[in-house]
């Protein structure tokens, strides 16, 4: 009899625990990331630099506009271009000083040049104009503009190079976001500036709170309803505005713990959800829904960023001299991929959602599927 | 006395904000190659140019470093004309420029200039066509572009301005106003390729004068003074005056002299020039206007 006692009471116990966690996870569910896979698509073997030159002149005949949907552009070093969804490199050359480089196109100049060529992601001549400084291009393509040499001013040309509009500004530039119908600016003396089509400022404000005013990164999300800056030393601000009809709304505004004296990185994600900005060995992820802001500790100084997955995931680069490391994450959540590597040149980007890694002379798609 | 005024003035101006012979010089060889307010074919000059070959940049006052760039190294949302750069506070928001300076020479980030810290080495980094140092200085408050010439100690300088020409333009005619010309009444401008030279360059190398002074039969036409530049409204204009560099220049080193309603008789034309050590070039010209 006693044996039997003792044989039913654990099972009882065990019963009962059981049914309290069926009970609590019912209750209390935690919701459980789905796996990603990452699948290396195709790798391809960029040309050397060297190689290239002379540059052969564009093409006077454009090409058709559908080869803009399938473009990456991509740069690693001095070399840039744009890859295909099936790894055809489209286009690729050396940079004469800088390139101005967007989705749809690009401007390859040299350190005194006045005379410039717009040319497609196939190196098709679009465009030849004229100006003093040097050119900038919104991320779609789509603007056209010319950064006074001094950093005094912006000059937007209209698609026949003539000049849209042109203003100066108090202070220098310090930071300039375009992705594309917005245009926002930041300038040393701490104003942001949101300017409209006709270069008017819809948005001025001089961000206080800081002992020395300067504006040291500027976003303006693809879809325009967001913007952000960091600005100011001692301390330093990260704020995040609202469109608020035609200008802005201050909706946060945190303190950050960097002293930056330099531009830092910041940028929207392609579907205007998240904002990540550089810290200090940190990459920081916004999300303006919550609103709530997190980071994420780098074993290097941030060297680049990219969306995945339409701004489902993030990819971030830190560099610590030769040594890379890249994560992905999903905002908000540990990384799901750590890789790190060891390459002098490295770019991210992204390709019909994947993620396009370069490093050193080589360009890779990388699937990120969900399982 | 009179040729001191305009120093006087911009001195007066100034000396509230930043104590004179405080500040030095920020490299030893001081050969000035470009002036404050000189048309740089889309903007005007917001500061001056030093040559002098490779040499170690310095602060003109202590201060702390507020932004830097240094080409090819740090990320930039926009290209940069200035090169590698370093922007320094000084007391009373005053903010200094050092730009073009070598690519790596900026060395480690810190926060805190003494005047004798090396801040970089002269160089050609950026939208420059040979090895000078950019400097400029800003007055955040008044959110003006400061001539560092009136603020830097005095560089000796006795080689007057030069006057090379002056025009009269009628429509889309120009023709040159000489002393006894016949030109016909009406509306018109007077233009004037008008420089500086500077005795320690030793090549022809013009530079924008200090200030530029035309009246017509006694009575003022146009005063053109550098002594700050600001953004008015979206447009760069010189302090003091709503001037734009298209109201001050029409390319080829021409300044625009202001329009005139020449009226028939005898009239009389005079330009002032002046550096800003002072050193001053007038001409007068008599002419004749014609029915």
């Amino acid at each position: 009899m006693a044996f039997s006692v003792r044989k039913k009471r654990p099972a009882r116990v065990f019963f009962v625990a059981l049914l309290a966690i069926i009970l609590y996870f019912g209750l209390f569910p935690y919701p459980l990331g789905r796996e990603i896979v990452a699948r290396p698509v195709w790798s391809v073997t960029l040309p050397d630099p060297g190689a290239l030159q002379p540059l052969n002149p564009p093409s006077t005949v454009p090409a058709p506009d559908s080869a803009k949907a399938i473009a990456a552009p991509f740069q690693l070093g001095d070399l840039f271009g744009y890859a295909a969804a099936n790894g055809d490199i489209l286009h690729a050359e050396k940079t004469l000083f800088r390139v101005a480089l967007s989705q749809a196109g690009f401007v390859n100049y040299t350190r005194l040049g006045t005379n410039w060529i717009l040319q497609n992601v196939r190196g098709a001549r679009v465009l030849s104009f004229s100006g003093y400084g040097y050119p900038l291009l919104s991320s779609d393509g789509g603007r056209i503009f010319i950064v006074k040499a001094d950093l005094s001013g912006l000059i937007e040309l209209d698609r026949a190079g003539d000049v849209r509009w042109s203003r100066d500004f108090p202070a220098i530039l310090t930071a300039v976001s375009v992705p594309g119908d917005y245009l926002l600016v930041g300038l040393l003396n701490g104003t942001l500036l949101l300017l409209n089509g006709r270069g008017s400022p819809v948005y001025e404000h001089v961000m206080g709170g800081s002992r020395l005013p300067v504006i040291l990164g500027a976003a303006v999300s693809p879809d325009g309803s967001l913007a952000a800056s960091v600005s100011g030393v001692a301390p330093q601000f990260l704020t995040v505005l609202r469109r608020q009809g035609t200008g802005l709304a201050e909706m946060a505004k945190e303190v950050l713990a960097s002293d930056f004296r330099r531009e830092v990185r910041m940028s929207f994600s392609p579907d205007s959800r998240y904002l990540l900005v550089e810290g200090e060995h940190a990459a920081g992820i916004f999300d303006p829904a919550a609103p709530r802001l997190a980071w994420l500790s780098l074993p290097g100084g941030l060297a680049d960023v990219s969306f995945p997955g339409g701004g489902r995931l993030t990819a971030v680069a830190a560099r610590d001299g030769t040594r890379v490391e890249l994560r992905i994450l999903r905002p908000f959540s540990s990384p799901i991929l750590t890789e790190t590597f060891t390459a002098q040149q490295l770019f991210l980007g992204t390709v019909e959602g994947d993620l396009l890694l370069g490093l050193d002379g080589r360009l890779l798609r990388i699937g990120l599927e969900a399982l | 006395m009179m040729r001191l005024l305009p120093i006087l003035v911009s001195m007066s101006l100034v000396l509230p904000v930043l104590p004179l012979g405080a500040l030095d010089w920020p490299v030893k060889d001081r050969i000035l190659t470009g002036t404050f307010g000189e048309d740089r074919s889309d903007h005007f000059h917001l500061g001056i140019d030093l040559g002098g070959g490779e040499q170690e940049v310095r602060p003109v006052l202590g201060g702390e470093l507020v932004f830097r760039y240094d080409e090819g190294d740090s990320y930039s949302s926009l290209p940069r004309g200035l090169g590698s750069f370093v922007v320094l506070h000084h007391s009373q928001d005053i903010l200094s420029f050092y730009c073009h300076l070598q690519k790596g020479s900026l060395g480690p980030i810190q926060t805190a200039y003494s005047p004798s810290d090396r801040i970089g080495i002269i160089g050609d980094t950026g939208h420059s066509d040979g090895k000078h140092l950019h400097f400029a200085l800003y007055d955040e408050e008044a959110g003006s572009w400061i001539n560092p010439l009136s603020i830097l100690p005095p560089l000796p300088d006795a080689q007057p301005p030069v006057i090379k020409r002056v025009l009269l333009s009628v429509g889309e005619q120009v023709q040159p106003l000489e002393s006894g010309a016949t030109v016909k009444a009406g509306h018109g401008e007077i233009l004037a390729e008008a420089y500086d030279l500077r005795e320690d360059v030793r090549f022809h190398w013009p530079l924008a004068p200090y200030s530029v002074r035309f009246s017509l039969d006694g009575k003022e036409v146009a005063r053109i003074l550098f002594d700050s530049l600001l953004a008015i409204d979206g447009k760069m204009v010189v302090g003091g005056t709503g001037l734009t560099r298209e109201n001050v220049y029409r390319g080829e080193g021409l300044l625009r002299c202001g329009a005139v309603e020449l009226r028939a008789g005898e009239s009389r034309l005079h330009i002032a020039v002046r550096d800003f050590a002072g050193n001053e070039t007038v001409r007068d010209i008599p002419f004749t206007v014609a029915e």
